[in-house]
């Protein structure tokens, strides 16, 4: 049959429109590609293409009157997308699904299927009619789109595994250079505590053991750091604590006792050695003549400008001036100025007590 | 009635670090106890006498060839069940949850006055259950071993 025939078949299907009538001309001259099939026959088969859906699918008229719409599938097509639309056939109601049809020469087209049935007067369906659009480039796009996302998820998670491989190599070294940290912090503790056996001076060992205690006190920070979950920060109230609670609990004179009033305070962990050491000197200063003294106060205060510890002895002799050595004096003034730390002293009618204030670091 | 020991107390020391097992030796002999064996490695602690008494273990968890102080513990655990074992690490966190039947830590680094204060506390808790001092910072009994000390 041939083109100019073609208002023939319109004729025959739109007898309600009659011959030459603008909407059959329309239908034929579309870019659209369209198809109308009667439901009425055997099969359902097609009974009018237009001239978009021949060049769309490479077949002519004559190929695709009277036969059903499947012949323009093939073996990628989605086999459950063709069970919807014979659902929708079958229902009497209309569908729009993306699925790959062939053209003639075999090669494929991603189809936005348009189909509704079209009703008489009476009601009943009469015909079928299914509108074709080439949507290959949208489809294509969307399955290049989900492909890279899947390339990028590979390399992410590739990437990922590498960066935790290389975090727990890294946590492993942290704890082997601890390990061998405080090792060697208690190797030295031994050689200063042989040391102290073989000394006969009175003064030789009360230096040694100052030395020791000094030792000790970085031994303490060093027991602490990394121990915490995080590793960042150093809890400055609890090792005061401790550091204090070690300190009278050696003494072998009576019995001193300890009030505190103290609240976690976090300073990062690379001031950790020298917080310690200054309150380590602090203590030693307050503690250097322990005659008389029966009660030590530790307070701990965390405000947003900085930390603030109060470290106090309390005496049941008169008040006599401490001696501290000219290198205890040293010492605080020297870890004082990294950590921008503050000491006020002040005497009482029974004791001494020290004021660290250190700010906090930028 | 139970028969407690009396000090001195009988102390195995198991540590590979030469200066720090002779520093450990040193206090416990000042704490006025007696070491009766000690031992760089689990071969070693095979080696000890079934005639020994310890009362009291210091045991390093990183030994000498390869060797760890958990299975020196569970060798003490068997051959003397009453003996009271203390690690004594720098890495507290690797020991298992429940001590694996010892009975507390002691983390290095070490200080005199830690260790002489974990010392006179496991004498008390020894010699004289319940000890009455306060327990010290430098200690951690485990679990089951502080739950034998409630009342």
């Amino acid at each position: 049959m041939k083109q100019k025939d073609d208002w023939q078949l319109t004729e025959m299907l739109g007898y309600e429109h009659g011959r030459g009538d603008p909407f059959a001309a329309a239908v034929r001259a579309t870019r659209m590609a369209m198809v109308i099939t009667d439901p009425s026959q055997p099969d359902n088969p097609i009974v009018f293409v237009n001239e978009a859906f021949q060049e769309l699918t490479g077949y002519s008229l004559d190929e695709c009157l009277g036969r059903n719409c499947r012949f323009l599938q093939g073996p990628d097509t989605n086999m459950e997308v063709v069970d919807q639309v014979r659902q929708c056939v079958k229902n009497g109601t209309d569908i729009a699904v993306d699925l790959l049809n062939y053209r003639k020469d075999g090669t494929t087209f991603w189809n936005a299927l348009y189909l509704s049935p079209v009703k008489g007067r009476d009601g009943n369906i009469q015909f079928y009619f299914a509108s074709q659009l080439d949507v290959s480039e949208r489809v294509e796009a969307q399955q290049q789109l989900i492909n890279q996302k899947e390339i990028v998820d590979h390399q992410v998670s590739r990437r990922t595994a590498d960066l935790e491989a290389a975090l727990e190599a890294q946590t492993m070294l942290l704890h082997e250079v601890d390990h061998r940290v405080k090792n060697n912090l208690s190797v030295i503790g031994s050689l200063i505590r042989l040391q102290i056996r073989e000394a006969d001076e009175p003064a030789t060992r009360a230096a040694l053991r100052t030395t020791m205690e000094r030792v000790d006190a970085l031994a303490a920070v060093h027991r602490r750091l990394y121990q915490a979950n995080d590793v960042r920060y150093f809890d400055v109230s609890s090792f005061a604590l401790n550091l204090v609670q070690d300190a009278i609990s050696t003494g072998r004179d009576r019995q001193i006792f300890l009030k505190t009033s103290v609240q976690r305070a976090d300073l990062p962990s690379q001031q950790a050695a020298s917080v310690g050491l200054l309150l380590n000197e602090i203590l030693l200063y307050l503690l250097s003549s322990r005659v008389g003294v029966h009660s030590m106060h530790l307070s701990s205060q965390h405000e947003d400008d900085g930390i603030t510890i109060v470290l106090a002895s309390e005496s049941t002799l008169a008040m006599q001036p401490l001696e501290a050595s000219a290198i205890s004096k040293t010492l605080i003034k020297r870890l004082s100025t990294p950590l921008n730390a503050r000491v006020d002293w002040s005497v009482t009618r029974t004791g001494h007590s020290a004021s660290v204030y250190i700010p906090r670091s930028e | 009635m139970v028969t407690r020991p009396k000090p001195p107390l009988n102390v195995i020391v198991v540590e590979d670090e030469p200066l720090i097992a002779l520093d450990i030796e040193m206090m416990v002999e000042d704490a006025g106890h007696t070491v009766i064996a000690e031992a760089t490695s689990l071969y070693d602690a095979e080696a000890w006498s079934n005639d020994l008494s310890p009362h009291l273990a210091f045991i390093d968890v990183q030994l000498a060839r390869q060797t760890s102080g958990l299975d020196v513990s569970k060798l003490i655990q068997k051959r003397w069940p009453d003996t009271i074992i203390v690690f004594v690490t720098a890495n507290p966190k690797i020991i298992p949850d429940g001590f694996d039947g010892a009975h507390g830590v002691i983390p290095k680094p070490l200080s005199r006055s830690g260790f002489m204060a974990a010392m006179q506390y496991l004498q008390k808790g020894v010699c004289d259950p319940p000890p009455t001092v306060m327990q010290p910072n430098s200690f951690t009994a485990s679990p089951a071993f502080a739950a034998t000390w409630k009342v």
